[in-house]
C-alpha cells in the first residue's frame, strides 16, 4: 500500500482557510442568541485570602443584575482534571489574582464592568508563596489547607544505581537550569455561551473550548446534570496550543449556571487582561541535573532533581510532570538514573497544558547538558548524541524496549549534520567565538560608566553560531489515562459524505488531515467530505485533543469508519458485478474499477442506497495498553514514540545582546504524512513558538499578579523576528496510526529553545541557563524587571 | 469600561477649531494611542467625552516644500512619510525613523503630530525632528503661535498644547544634503516594537574635524532630549577613536544624570555608549 496513495501525502489546502482568511468563520463571540445576557466576573485585589464574607447590598439598587455564585451551585463547588481543588466560584479562600468569587448577570455588559466594584469582600489576608522552591518548607501556610501539603505530585524514577554509577565515572557534573512561566497567547480571548434547552432541560454549550467532551463532564458535575443533558458545541476555535481546557471548562459551567438560573442565554467573554490573568500557563521548572560519564563519551549515570511551579491550583500538573519523569533523560540510554520530579502549589498563576507538556523543559537542560559533557570530553555535539542515543532496541530510563517502529533517532540527527554541515561549522564557530566578550564578562555590573577599554570593536559584534537539539516523544497520553477514539462517517447517496470524530478542531488542520485519510480508503477527493460541526451530542467521547493525539488516535478510528463502509461496498459489487474476489477492486479518482469496467463513485452510492445497503459506520481506535509502576517510574509509558532533531543557526550581537535566528533545519520523524502542507504549517508554527520560548517570553510576577497582562508587553516573535525555517521529514514506519501517521505537534515545538540556546554557546563562548535568552541575559546573566507592577513604555 | 465619547468628524480645520473651544474635548487624529488609552482607562484619557477627529483634513495632511523650509501637515501619516519623495531627499533621518515604528498597520494610521504630542519617552520620530530643529505651528479658534518642539515637549506624556489648541504644522528648516545622518533604534523584538533605545545623529566631517554634531536620544531619557553639551564639545574636534569614545562615555554620563538610576539603568546605560561608539566608529572613522 505505502507510495501509492492518491491524496496522502500530498499538500491540500485546509478547508477552513478560505472562510478564516475572508473574516466568514464563525468564532464563540459571534454568536448571537435573542434575550442573550451576559456575565462578568468579580475578582478581588489580592493573591491570598481568608473570605469571610461577600457583601452584595450595594447591588440592591440594581433589580436587573443577577449574581451567581458559590450558592447558585447544585453539584460540584471545586473540579479539576486530577484533583478538584479548584472552586468554580472562590467562597472560602482566595488562592491567586485570577480567583473569581461571583459572577454578574445582566443585559448591559458595560454596566455589569462598573458594578463590579459595589462588590464588597471581607478578606483575611495570608502569607504568601510565590517562590516554588519555600512551598514544601515546614512552615509554608498551605494554599489548600485539606490537602495538609503543597505538594502537587511527586513522581520517583529509579533505574540501576547511580551511586555506582558516579563511582564509574571520570567526569561528573552538576548543573541547575530554569525556564520561565509561559502564556499560550492565543490569538482569541476565551468566549463561550450558554443556551438553556427549552422544554426538556438542559443546556448547550457554545463557545471557544478545546475538548468538548471534557467541558461536557465538568458542566455536567457542577450543574449535577447527566451528560446527556449538557450538549456542547465548539465554535471554529482561535488558538488552544492546550490552553482552552481547565478554564473554558469553569468558564462554562458559570455561564450554565447562569442560564439555568435566569433561564435566558448567558455569554461570557473575556477582554485579553482577564485571559491573561485566569488562564493557566506552562510550567516554570528549576532543575538539577547531574551526570557522571567517562572519557568515551558514554554516560553512566543521571540524578535529576526538577520542581515544576504549579501555581494555585493542581489542573495538568499530576500529568504534565508524569511526561517530564519519563522524558527527563532526553532520547538517550543510561544504564542507571534517578529522577525525582515535583510539582508544588504556589500563590502565583496556576499552571497545566501547553504545547509541549512538560517536555520544552528537560530537552533545554537535557540538551544543553549534552553539548557541555561533548565540550568537556572534546567531541562534537553530533558525536555524543550518536555515542548515547537510542537506537532500535534500546531500553528507555523507565525500562522501555523500543521496538515495532522504526527508531530514527540517529537517522533524523545524521540527516540534520548532513543537512547543515553541523559539525565542520560547529569547530568554525567556536573558533571564532569572542574571547573578549567571555572575560567582559566576568566584570559585568561592575559600573553603569563605561571604561575606555571597554568599547566593543565593530568587527567583534556580530558572532554567528550553530547548536542542535534532539528529541524522542512518547506519542499520546501514555500510561496518563484511557486512550482511545471514535470517529463518524456517512456517505450519503450521491457519494458525498459525512465525517466527524470525537477529538476536535484546535486550528491543527484536523478536519483536513481525517478528510484526506476518509477519502484515501474510499478513494474520492476530500473535498467531497463534509466535516460536522463538533458536537457532543453526535459523536463518542474520545479523550481530550491534547498530547499530538489526533493523527494517530483520531486519524486511526477515521481510517477504520472509512474500511468498514468500503468492505460493504466490496461485499455488494461482488454481487452487482458477479466476480469472485475483491483483490482487484480499485477505488480511485472517485471511481471504483475492476479490470475493464468501472462505475463512479456517485452512482456506487445511489446503488447502494437503492439496496438499503448501510453507508454509515463508527469507527474505533483504542491505543495498545501501556503500564506504570508508580514507586519505581518503570515501565512501557507509550505505546510508540516520534523522534526530531533541531539544527539553529543564530547571530549573536554581543553589542546589545540580541540573539537573532537565521535559520533553523527541522528533522522530524512524525511517521507518513497525511497532509504535507499541514505537516510543515505544525513546523513553522512549532519552530516560532519554540524560538519565543527560547529568546522572548516569560511571564513574570509580582506577589503573584502578572506584570504582563496584553502583548504591548507579552513579547512573541513576529515574521520579522525569525529567519528561515527548513522542514524536513523522514517517514519511519509504524504499526499503529493511519499507515503508520503518529504525531508532530508538540515534537515541533520541544526542541527549538534548546537548539538555540546550544548555537548561543557557540557563538558567544558562554552557557547560559536560564530561559528566555534575552538582551538582558547574554550581557548580564541574570533577568531584569521592575520593582513592582508599573506599566512603562521606558523598558 | 463604558464610557459615552462623542465623536465628531470634520473635513475643515476651522470647524474642528470651533469645536475644540469649550475646552472638553480631545483631538483624535490616527488613534493609536487614545483607543488603547481609553480601552486600558488610562488616567490621561479620562477627562473629555468628545473626540474631535482631524484625520480627513486634508491641509493637515500636506508635505510641502519652500525654499528653505519643509512643511509636514501634523496630521500625516508615518506610511504617507516614508513614501513622500520631498522628506525622502530632505529629511532622510525622519523616514529611517518613522519607517521602524510599530507595524504598516500602526504606520497607515498613527500620525507625526500624534507621536510627539503623546510625548511617550519612546516616541521615535522626536529623536530626529529635535536633531532637526523642528518648530511647529499650533492653532486654536483665537489665535496661531509658533514654537520650537524642543520648548513644547515638556515632561513624559506632557506638552504645552491647551485643550483648544491643534497641532497644524512641522516646519523645518531645510538641513544641507552634505549632513550625514544616522538613525538607531533597539527594541526587544524586530517587529511591532517599542523601543528600548532610539539615537538619532547628525553630523559633517570637515577636514577630518566635526562641524555641526548633533544628536538626540529616545526612550533612554524621560523624554526625547538634546545632548548640546556634547555637540558643542564635538565641534571642531579632530575625530579619532578616542573623541568617538569619548563622546559616547559623556553620553552615558548625560543619559545617567538626567534619568538617575533605574531598574534598566545596567543594561541600558553601558549598551547605549558602546551603541553610540559604534555607531560613529562605522560611520565616522572610516571615511
Amino acid at each position: 500500500m505505502s507510495g501509492d496513495f492518491n491524496i496522502v501525502g500530498r499538500s491540500v489546502v485546509r478547508q477552513d482557510a478560505y472562510a478564516k482568511v475572508t473574516g466568514q468563520a464563525k468564532f464563540a463571540d459571534d454568536y448571537k442568541f435573542p434575550g442573550m445576557l451576559f456575565g462578568v466576573m468579580v475578582r478581588t485585589d489580592v493573591s491570598h485570602a481568608l473570605i469571610h464574607s461577600i457583601d452584595y447590598s450595594g447591588l440592591l439598587d440594581y433589580p436587573e443584575v443577577t449574581v451567581c455564585d458559590i450558592n447558585d451551585i447544585r453539584g460540584s463547588r471545586k473540579v479539576g482534571v486530577v484533583t478538584a481543588d479548584q472552586p468554580v466560584f472562590c467562597y472560602e479562600k482566595i488562592v491567586t489574582p485570577g480567583d473569581v468569587i461571583c459572577m454578574l448577570v445582566g443585559a448591559d455588559e458595560s454596566q455589569l464592568k462598573l458594578l463590579t466594584a459595589k462588590v464588597k469582600t471581607e478578606l483575611e489576608e495570608l502569607p504568601l508563596i510565590t517562590d516554588p522552591e519555600k512551598a514544601l518548607d515546614p512552615d509554608a501556610t498551605f494554599i489548600h489547607p485539606d490537602k495538609k501539603s503543597n505538594l502537587i505530585v511527586h513522581y520517583p524514577l529509579r533505574k540501576g544505581d547511580v551511586e555506582k554509577g558516579f563511582h564509574e565515572s571520570k567526569h561528573v557534573i552538576e548543573q541547575k537550569y530554569t525556564t520561565p512561566l509561559i502564556e499560550h497567547a492565543y490569538l482569541e480571548p476565551e468566549a463561550v455561551t450558554a443556551v438553556p434547552i427549552e422544554g426538556r432541560g438542559g443546556v448547550r454549550i457554545i463557545g471557544s473550548i478545546q475538548n468538548p467532551h471534557t467541558t461536557r463532564r465538568i458542566v455536567a458535575e457542577v450543574l449535577n446534570f447527566p451528560l446527556t443533558k449538557v450538549r456542547v458545541v465548539q465554535a471554529e476555535l482561535g488558538g488552544a496550543f492546550g490552553g482552552k481546557d481547565d478554564l473554558m471548562n469553569i468558564i462554562s459551567a458559570r455561564a450554565a449556571i447562569a442560564a439555568i438560573k435566569t433561564r435566558r442565554p448567558v455569554k461570557v467573554r473575556y477582554t485579553r487582561e482577564e485571559s491573561v490573568v485566569e488562564s493557566y500557563k506552562r510550567h516554570p521548572y528549576i532543575m538539577k541535573y547531574k551526570v557522571g560519564f567517562n572519557d568515551d563519551g558514554i554516560i553512566k549515570a543521571m540524578k535529576i532533581d526538577i520542581l515544576a511551579d504549579g501555581g494555585a491550583y493542581a489542573s495538568m500538573s499530576p500529568f504534565v510532570t508524569w511526561r517530564t519523569v519519563v522524558q527527563a533523560t532526553g532520547p538517550y540510554e543510561i544504564e542507571n538514573v534517578h529522577t525525582d520530579v515535583r510539582a508544588v502549589y504556589t500563590n502565583n498563576p496556576y499552571t497545566g497544558a501547553m504545547r509541549g507538556f512538560g517536555s520544552p523543559q528537560p530537552i533545554f537542560a537535557q540538551e544543553s547538558l549534552m553539548d557541555e559533557i561533548a565540550e568537556i570530553i572534546g567531541v562534537s555535539p553530533y558525536e555524543i548524541r550518536k555515542i548515547n542515543g537510542v537506537k532500535p532496541g534500546s531500553i528507555t530510563a523507565s525500562g522501555h524496549k523500543l521496538r515495532d517502529h522504526d527508531v530514527n533517532l540517529l537517522s533524523v540527527l545524521e540527516r540534520a549534520e548532513r543537512e547543515t554541515n553541523f559539525t565542520e561549522r560547529h569547530k568554525e564557530c567556536s573558533r571564532s567565538a569572542n574571547t573578549k566578550f567571555q572575560t567582559s564578562q566576568k566584570f559585568r555590573g561592575s559600573g553603569f560608566i563605561l571604561k575606555k577599554d571597554e568599547m566593543l570593536d565593530n568587527r567583534d559584534i556580530i558572532k554567528k553560531g550553530i547548536g542542535l537539539a534532539v528529541s524522542l516523544r512518547g506519542c499520546s497520553l501514555g500510561a496518563e489515562g484511557i486512550d482511545a477514539a471514535a470517529a463518524y462517517l456517512s456517505v450519503q447517496k450521491d457519494g458525498s459524505a459525512y465525517l466527524i470524530s470525537g477529538l476536535a478542531e484546535n486550528g491543527q488542520g484536523l478536519r483536513t488531515t481525517f478528510s484526506i485519510i476518509a477519502a484515501e480508503v474510499l478513494g474520492i477527493s476530500p473535498e467531497h467530505i463534509y466535516y460536522l460541526e463538533q458536537d457532543t451530542g453526535i459523536i463518542a467521547d474520545s479523550g481530550p485533543t491534547v498530547a499530538s493525539r489526533s493523527t494517530i488516535m483520531g486519524g486511526s478510528a477515521v481510517k477504520n469508519a472509512a474500511e468498514i463502509i468500503k468492505k460493504r461496498f466490496e461485499e455488494m459489487l461482488l454481487t452487482y458485478w458477479n466476480i469472485k474476489s475483491k483483490d482487484q477492486l480499485l477505488f480511485k479518482n472517485n471511481r471504483v474499477y475492476e479490470q475493464s469496467r468501472s462505475i463512479s463513485f456517485s452512482e456506487l452510492c445511489s446503488l447502494a442506497y437503492s439496496k438499503g445497503l448501510n453507508m454509515s459506520a463508527i469507527g474505533w481506535f483504542k491505543g495498545p495498553s501501556v503500564h506504570w509502576d508508580e514507586e519505581k517510574g518503570q515501565g512501557a509509558a507509550y505505546f510508540t514514540y516520534v523522534y526530531g532533531c533541531q539544527v539553529a543557526e543564530v547571530s549573536a550581537n554581543l553589542l546589545t545582546g540580541e540573539i537573532f535566528v537565521d535559520r533553523i533545519v527541522a528533522v522530524h520523524d512524525p511517521g507518513k504524512i497525511i497532509n504535507l502542507m499541514g505537516a510543515k504549517g505544525q513546523v513553522f508554527g512549532g519552530v516560532t513558538q519554540g524560538a519565543g520560548y527560547a529568546l522572548w517570553e516569560g511571564i513574570t510576577t509580582y506577589n503573584g499578579n502578572i506584570r504582563e497582562n496584553n502583548f504591548d508587553q507579552i513579547l512573541i516573535p513576529t515574521s520579522k523576528d525569525i529567519g528561515e525555517i527548513e522542514s524536513i521529514f523522514l517517514e519511519g514506519e509504524d504499526i499503529y496510526g493511519a499507515w503508520g501517521a503518529k504525531s508532530l505537534g508538540e515534537p515541533t515545538l520541544e526542541l527549538t529553545a534548546a537548539a538555540i540556546a546550544n548555537a548561543v554557546k557557540n557563538a558567544t563562548g558562554l552557557r547560559y541557563f536560564n530561559l528566555p535568552l534575552n538582551p538582558e541575559e547574554i550581557l548580564l546573566s541574570r533577568k531584569l524587571s521592575p520593582n513592582d507592577l508599573s506599566r512603562g513604555s521606558t523598558n | 469600561m463604558k464610557r459615552d465619547i462623542e465623536l465628531f468628524s470634520t473635513w475643515k480645520l476651522d470647524e474642528a477649531l470651533e469645536l475644540l473651544e469649550d475646552g472638553n474635548s480631545h483631538v483624535i487624529a490616527g488613534g493609536t494611542d487614545i483607543i488603547p488609552g481609553i480601552h486600558i482607562n488610562s488616567n490621561r484619557f479620562r477627562d473629555f467625552n468628545k473626540l474631535v477627529d482631524i484625520s480627513r483634513i486634508k491641509e493637515l495632511k500636506r508635505i510641502s516644500e519652500e525654499k528653505d523650509k519643509i512643511i509636514i501637515g501634523a496630521a500625516t501619516t508615518f506610511s504617507e512619510i516614508e513614501s513622500d519623495e520631498i522628506l525622502q531627499r530632505h529629511l532622510p533621518l525622519l523616514v529611517k525613523a518613522v519607517s521602524k515604528i510599530g507595524s504598516r498597520q500602526i504606520r497607515n494610521r498613527a500620525t507625526i503630530g500624534g507621536n510627539f504630542i503623546n510625548n511617550a519617552p519612546c516616541a521615535d520620530s522626536v529623536p530626529p525632528l529635535l536633531v532637526y530643529n523642528a518648530g511647529i505651528k499650533i492653532n486654536s479658534i483665537h489665535h496661531e503661535r509658533m514654537i520650537n518642539l524642543e520648548d513644547f515637549l515638556i515632561s513624559p506624556y506632557r506638552t504645552s498644547l491647551t485643550n483648544e489648541e491643534i497641532v497644524t504644522e512641522i516646519v523645518i528648516h531645510k538641513p544641507r544634503e552634505s549632513l550625514n545622518d544616522v538613525f538607531y533604534k533597539l527594541g526587544r523584538r524586530r517587529g511591532v516594537a517599542i523601543s528600548r533605545i532610539t539615537l538619532a545623529i547628525l553630523f559633517e566631517i570637515k577636514n577630518n574635524k566635526f562641524t555641526d554634531f548633533k544628536i538626540a536620544s529616545g526612550a533612554v531619557t524621560p523624554i526625547g532630549k538634546r545632548f548640546y553639551e556634547i555637540e558643542n564639545y564635538a565641534d571642531g574636534k579632530k575625530i579619532d577613536r578616542d573623541l568617538l569614545i569619548d563622546i559616547s562615555i559623556r553620553c552615558g554620563k548625560a543619559v545617567l544624570e538626567s534619568t538617575g538610576l533605574r531598574w534598566s539603568s545596567e543594561y541600558k546605560l553601558p549598551v547605549l555608549q558602546r551603541l553610540i561608539y559604534s555607531l560613529l566608529e562605522d560611520n565616522c572613522l572610516r571615511r
